[in-house]
Order: C-alpha cells, then sequence, then structure tokens
C-alpha cells in the first residue's frame, strides 16, 4: 500500500436526499487524495451513503431544530473512521434501540458475512418493506469491513461511526 | 428482434433486450433512489411475466453503485422467480470487489438446477 496521509473532511449538509450524491463524491476525492485503493474508496463510499441515508430519514429536522447533518472522514493511525450526526427527537427511544439492538446484534457473529446472509434471508422471509429491513448497517459491517458503534450527547445529536482498520 | 427498451429513473438505467424468447436486463449509472422498488419493481414484474418460463438475465456488471434499498427488490424477484419455477440469472463483475461482495451473497438463492443462478465473471 502507498503511503497513506492522516487526514480529515468535515461536511455540514442538509437532510436532502440529493445530497447524498455529493456525500460520496467528497468522500471519494478526499480518500483518493490520501491515497487509498479503489476498492476501499467504494467501500467508504458505501458507508457514507448508508449512513446519510439513515440520518435524512430518521433525523429529527422538525422547524427550530438543528437542521444539518454532519457527515466526516478521518485517517489516522491506520484507521479510517466514518461518522454522522444528525438530531434525534428525545422521545424518539424505538429508533435508537432499534439502532443498538441492531448493532449489538450484529457484533453477535464473528463474521459479519453471516450476519449479512442471516439478514438477506431474513428480508426474503419476511417481506420487510426497504426501509425497515437494517440491510444498510449489516452492510456497513460486511461490505465496508467496518465496526459500527453509536452515542447521543446532551443536546440529542445522535452519532453514528463506521470504523476501518485498513493496516 | 425488437429494438432494446430504456428505461431510466434519476442517475439508474435499466435496458431490456430480447434473447431469443427471454430476456436481458442490462443495469447501468447508479440506484441511489429513496424508494428503488418503485421503480425497479414494475419493471422487473412486467419481464417476468411476459418471460414465462424463459430465461431473464439480470446483469449488473456495469452498474456503478447501489443503496442497500435496491437489494430488497432484487430479492423479491429471485422469491417470485422461485415459487413460480422461473429461470433467472444474476450477472456481476467479479473484479470489482464492492460487486462480488454484494452479489456473490446472494448465492444463497441460488437452485442446484440452475434455475436461479449467481454468476461473477
Amino acid at each position: 500500500m502507498p503511503t497513506i496521509k492522516n487526514d480529515t473532511l468535515t461536511t455540514e449538509i442538509k437532510p436532502d436526499w440529493g445530497e447524498i450524491d455529493h456525500v460520496r463524491e467528497r468522500t471519494e476525492t478526499f480518500l483518493k487524495s490520501c491515497g487509498f485503493s479503489d476498492d476501499i474508496i467504494h467501500a467508504l463510499q458505501m458507508v457514507s451513503s448508508e449512513l446519510v441515508e439513515n440520518a435524512v430519514k430518521y433525523g429529527d429536522f422538525s422547524a427550530g431544530g438543528n437542521q444539518k447533518i454532519t457527515h466526516s472522514v478521518d485517517v489516522r493511525d491506520g484507521r479510517i473512521t466514518v461518522e454522522v450526526k444528525n438530531p434525534v427527537k428525545p422521545s424518539d427511544e424505538d429508533h435508537l434501540d432499534r439502532l443498538d439492538s441492531q448493532i449489538q446484534w450484529i457484533r453477535g457473529f464473528q463474521n459479519p458475512f453471516e450476519a449479512y446472509v442471516e439478514k438477506l434471508k431474513e428480508v426474503s422471509a419476511k417481506m420487510l418493506a426497504a426501509g425497515e429491513s437494517g440491510l444498510g448497517l449489516v452492510r456497513i459491517a460486511y461490505e465496508g469491513q467496518s465496526i459500527l458503534d453509536f452515542y447521543v450527547d446532551d443536546h440529542n445529536i445522535l452519532a453514528v461511526s463506521a470504523v476501518l482498520e485498513y493496516k | 428482434m425488437s429494438e432494446p427498451k430504456v428505461f431510466s429513473s434519476q442517475a439508474l438505467t435499466i435496458k431490456v433486450r430480447e434473447d431469443g424468447p427471454g430476456f436481458i436486463l442490462e443495469w447501468t449509472g447508479k440506484s441511489n433512489e429513496r424508494e428503488p422498488g418503485k421503480f425497479i419493481t414494475p419493471i422487473l414484474t412486467e419481464i417476468m411475466e411476459k418471460a414465462g418460463q424463459n430465461p431473464v438475465v439480470l446483469d449488473f456488471g456495469n452498474l456503478e453503485y447501489m443503496n442497500s434499498s435496491t437489494i430488497t427488490p432484487i430479492i423479491r424477484i429471485l422469491d417470485t422467480a422461485k415459487k413460480n419455477k422461473q429461470k433467472i440469472k444474476i450477472l456481476y463483475k467479479k473484479a470489482l470487489k464492492w460487486q462480488d461482495l454484494s452479489f456473490s451473497a446472494l448465492t444463497i438463492f441460488k437452485t442446484e438446477d440452475g434455475q436461479i443462478s449467481i454468476e461473477g465473471v
């Protein structure tokens, strides 16, 4: 692998579906400038896309609140961390519980491929709607080879991160 | 043979061409809509109905990107084909790592008799 440059990309975007393409483009340009291969760039474009899609779908952008999503990609010491932050309703415990249980469920598998296959079977068997399948998070773990985590701060900002180790 | 039919929605194009008695669907561009099934499912359903017992090929080799919401309608059509004993083949580009990871996992839906097949080329 060529020498990788440590750097950070941080962008604030509107909660608009059309912004997701721009996020993917900016992620590509940034990771290319750091010296990563096409395979890693494709994987992290997908990770960025899926996390921002979730932020647009489930964030709380009601009037008067915080109207933005923050997307960042941090390259440091053999790790690439993609983080997406968005406001959530304090009362939206269902969404946070679902996110927590999905991440714990994925971590329960030794190999994320097994989690992905299980999820595909579940989507097939339960006739789940695309949005409620949780396939995006499992895909981040499997195709994106990333470890997922999240927290909610005191200002009700949800931060979901995906960490890929490339060394 | 009739001219190929081209269906486009935002960044995704699906070109449908007849291949003998069957059909080949070539996917190009990016599938990144919020609900891609609204565009994809009616096309796939219509082609599967027209094809009957003749083979249908879904060629993803030139697809640049798809979001996870795109996978659901693909799984649905594999399920339908299996139930109706229709022939369907998924082609993808093995050299592209994202395609290899995404589509090779769909081998869980393939059948021993080749009715449903997933092939990296």
